[in-house]
């Protein structure tokens, strides 16, 4: 089934693998350790940013567009509660809950990741 | 082969990718990431590749990709998201099927179709939204690709063997 070339094929795949595999562990050791900050992102605009440590009480926020999204944020976690789109990507990826995480709604072009600390955060607290 | 045989070849093409694709959107497969999926249309680019060719191949995948979002919503995001995949998995497929002269096996091409195609979406992924941190989900994205690459290769070997059988292509 299998031809002595693939191995050409293979090698450069376990290369790609690798490399992303550093890549991506890189990205989420880089960046100050302290309080997770969830970035949302839509139409490559930053519309919100939050302290999720600091969260106390679970809130909603309502993103809207060509299709609607619903995050859902508690202490320490963020997530996409629901989505109008059809492919609902964004709502099984599940909870964003460390550095680097991200979850996207591309039809609707919404995005949450999670950030270490930087400045200018609104600390919401309810 | 005459050009209505020709058509009517790659038209039904189109049919079984569109079924094969919204066959994969009932699995669900368990995984740390989202996004993973069987890339059972993949079959279909694949055989279109070895019995037609480049530019048959690909124009079965951009029909598909046009249907399936008339379809199954989602609006241009998500067309241009399965397109890039789609036509790049192609790509890179009909190279190394075409310049390597036989020396890959359908498998190990299938394999480098389904990477291309992960790549290909996150690199779209990525250009949209204008942020690279969509790669986070490559290195899973990757693997799972080569293990449903496998799959899909050597059903795509056998389905070849197959057809060859049926004298359908001649």
């Amino acid at each position: 089934m299998l031809k002595k070339d693939d191995l050409i094929i293979f090698g450069f795949v376990i290369i790609l693998i690798a490399a992303s595999f550093i890549g991506v562990s890189l990205y989420k050791s880089s960046g100050a350790n302290t309080n997770k900050i969830a970035v949302i992102i839509k139409d490559n605009e930053e519309i919100k940013r939050i302290d999720i440590d600091a969260v106390s009480e679970p809130m909603e926020i309502a993103v809207s567009g060509d299709y609607s999204n619903i995050i859902l944020v508690e202490k320490g976690r963020i997530r996409f509660k629901d989505a109008g789109c059809p492919d609902r990507v964004c709502v099984n990826t599940g909870w964003l809950t460390e550095k680097g995480d991200m979850a996207v709604c591309l039809p609707n072009r919404t995005m949450i990741k999670i950030e270490g600390q930087s400045d200018n955060v609104d600390i919401v607290t309810y | 082969m005459n050009n209505v045989k020709k058509t009517v070849l790659l038209g039904l093409f189109v049919s079984q990718a569109l079924i094969l694709s919204l066959i994969e959107s009932w699995i669900s497969i368990p995984t740390p990431v989202p996004g993973v999926k069987l890339g059972l249309a993949n079959i279909i680019t694949v055989i279109a590749i070895i019995f037609f060719g480049f530019r048959e191949a690909v124009s079965v995948v951009i029909v598909r990709c046009v249907l399936s979002s008339i379809f199954g919503g989602g609006g241009w995001m998500l067309f241009l998201f399965s397109v890039t995949g789609g036509v790049l998995s192609a790509v890179v497929m009909s190279v190394l099927f075409k310049s390597g002269n036989n020396k890959f096996s359908i498998t190990g091409i299938s394999i480098a179709g389904a990477i291309s195609h992960n790549i290909g979406q996150i690199l779209i992924a990525a250009l949209l939204m204008k942020d690279l941190a969509v790669a986070v989900v490559l290195p899973v994205l990757l693997i799972s690709g080569c293990i449903m690459g496998f799959f899909v290769g050597l059903v795509s070997s056998f389905l070849e063997n197959a057809l060859r059988k049926t004298k359908i292509f001649e």
